[in-house]
């Protein structure tokens, strides 16, 4: 059975097998030397045998992306809560909320680094951007999903508002919080490495232009590679914890 | 409440079953609920109005138990709703123990159970009947909580959590949650409503003997004819939109009733009786 499961786990990573399969004939078919694209054993390779070259700044964007993103999220539902306790409070923040959101962070990161400076916390900033309005949306709409008859029940037992707040809305949102976290993951490691790219000095988005600039091909592919797998690794964490603990709230 | 106090009001039952009348035994029965010429309507829209109450009186005496009989749409949760302070009245007066409806809410002495049992999803059996002491920030009695498991006949099931529960076991945990903090009023809105009639049947006949281990002022809205008479010490059908009182009808059978009761003449009498009420009514319309 255990065998079995294994197996088939194994057979999920097909996609990944065949991406790198395809590379290879890519490179070979069309003859390119490794300065235009390297083969996958050699990045492969520069990945596996130096690993101190890339742990650090690995480790750099981990933290900025975690850190990022649960603060963004944080953010997003404290936004969602003040709505829902004060409802003037969404004629000031929703539309901050959608002016954020309407403009390519892309276009941002140069401004943002002009206000906060080219500065790691600059990084940071654009993440929290990044990750605040999917938990900002989907846990307004998950507090609101707490059915009348509930919310009815409570004002009969005199519930304070608080506690409507915390034992009703916010266990009604949980699972919206939750599947935030599942979509917002990726980005965030995306806005991180991106920010990186324009403006940091540190971090895989940084080695990737480091790299690039000193012609180490093999280097910069192998930041894209760990650069993907630190994004599908956020993804499955995220449905992790989303699989583990959403059903306890349903 | 202690057990001496409730043998005295069963006793006090029977008695009143020998008089004839269960007003007679409670010499001045304080008004518990009271609503005088309430008027709600509701607005529409597009200047459009819909008068769910007219010039409505009801008047529920402490320890005593009424039924709010009435095709669906008649306005009867209307009345419940009043009564909860959820809803405020158009025109007309609302009292729950001489004050308005909300100070009981806020004092945590009210207990209620709708038709959607509203359970926690993400909390126990026990958890959830303990909400109501969350809420009022007491200390939560588990000692109560338990006892009420057993009263409703959920052992067994204390851990389970509401999805895992058929239909008529939530509804007994909702039941349970109304009555934890021994509230001085108990509002009922079609609590078996959404169930199976056998399951409705038992349903009922637990409650009558829930109801007799603690006689709370209660008001309980139904369209179930037999629900009322087997319940109710009173009896109150409605009319049609807009809700007014078409006839009050004092249910003088001995208590504990049964469920086998309704087998009974009598019984069957006021059964076919109120049927017949309501049915004047559908053909009016």
């Amino acid at each position: 059975m255990i065998r079995r499961s294994r197996l088939a786990g194994l057979l999920h990573l097909w996609p990944i097998v065949a991406l790198v399969l395809l590379w290879d004939v890519w490179v070979l078919a069309n003859g390119y030397t490794s300065i235009v694209a390297p083969r996958p054993w050699s990045v492969i390779n520069d990945v596996v045998g130096n690993p101190d070259a890339y742990a650090i700044d690995f480790l750099w964007t981990l933290a900025i992306s975690v850190g990022g993103l649960l603060l963004g999220m944080l953010l997003g539902t404290i936004a969602a809560v003040l709505i829902s306790l004060w409802a003037p409070m969404s004629a000031v923040l929703t539309p901050a909320a959608l002016i954020v959101r309407s403009v390519p962070v892309t276009v941002m990161i140069p401004i943002i680094a002009r206000v906060f400076g080219y500065e790691v916390y600059t990084v940071l900033v654009v993440t929290v951007i990044t990750s605040f309005f999917p938990a900002f949306v989907l846990g307004l709409s998950g507090m609101a999903s707490a059915p009348a008859s509930s919310r009815d029940l409570f004002v009969v037992f005199g519930s304070s508002r608080p506690a409507s707040l915390w034992r009703l809305r916010l266990p009604y949102a949980v699972p919206n919080l939750l599947l935030a976290l599942r979509i917002t993951a990726p980005l965030a490691v995306l806005s991180a490495m991106l920010a990186e790219f324009l403006i940091g000095q540190q971090g895989l988005g940084y080695l990737f232009i480091v790299a690039r600039s000193y012609m180490e091909i093999d280097r910069a592919w192998g930041t894209a590679l760990v650069a993907t797998m630190l994004s599908v690794f956020a993804f499955l964490a995220a449905r992790f914890v989303e699989r583990r603990i959403s059903p306890r709230f349903t | 409440m202690t057990e001496s106090a409730t043998d005295t009001i069963q006793s006090g039952g029977s008695a009143a079953t020998a008089a004839g009348s269960t007003a007679a035994v409670r010499p001045a029965p304080a008004e518990a609920i009271a609503l005088r010429n309430v008027t709600m309507s509701f607005d529409l829209g597009r200047s459009k109005r819909m008068t769910a109450l007219e010039d409505f009186n009801l008047s529920v005496a402490e320890g005593e138990f009424v039924a709010l009989l009435g095709p669906s749409g008649c306005g009867k949760s209307t009345v419940l709703r009043l009564v909860t302070g959820l809803e405020q009245a158009t025109s007309g007066e609302v009292l729950v123990e001489d004050k308005a409806p909300a100070d009981l809410a806020k004092s945590h002495r009210l207990g209620v159970a709708f038709q959607e049992h509203a359970l926690l999803p993400w909390s126990s059996v026990r958890e959830n009947i303990a909400l109501p002491f969350r809420l009022a920030r007491r200390a939560v009695d588990w000692q109560r909580v338990d006892e009420l498991i057993r009263l409703v006949g959920l052992v067994g099931f204390e851990k389970a959590r509401p999805r895992q529960l058929s239909g008529g076991m939530k509804q007994r945990v909702a039941i349970a949650r109304a009555l934890v903090l021994s509230p001085d009023v108990l509002l009922l809105d079609e609590p078996f409503g959404a169930l199976d009639a056998v399951t409705r049947r038992r349903m009922n006949g637990e409650l009558a003997r829930i109801w007799e281990e603690q006689h709370i002022t209660t008001l309980l809205v139904t369209h179930d004819v037999e629900e009322a008479v087997l319940l109710a010490d009173r009896v109150v059908v409605l009319t049609g939109r807009p809700g007014r009182v078409r006839h009050v009808q004092t249910v003088d059978m001995p208590r504990p009733r049964h469920a086998d009761i309704t087998r009974s003449a009598e019984f069957r009498a006021v059964v076919d009786h109120l049927t017949d009420l309501l049915d004047v009514d559908r053909k009016a319309e």
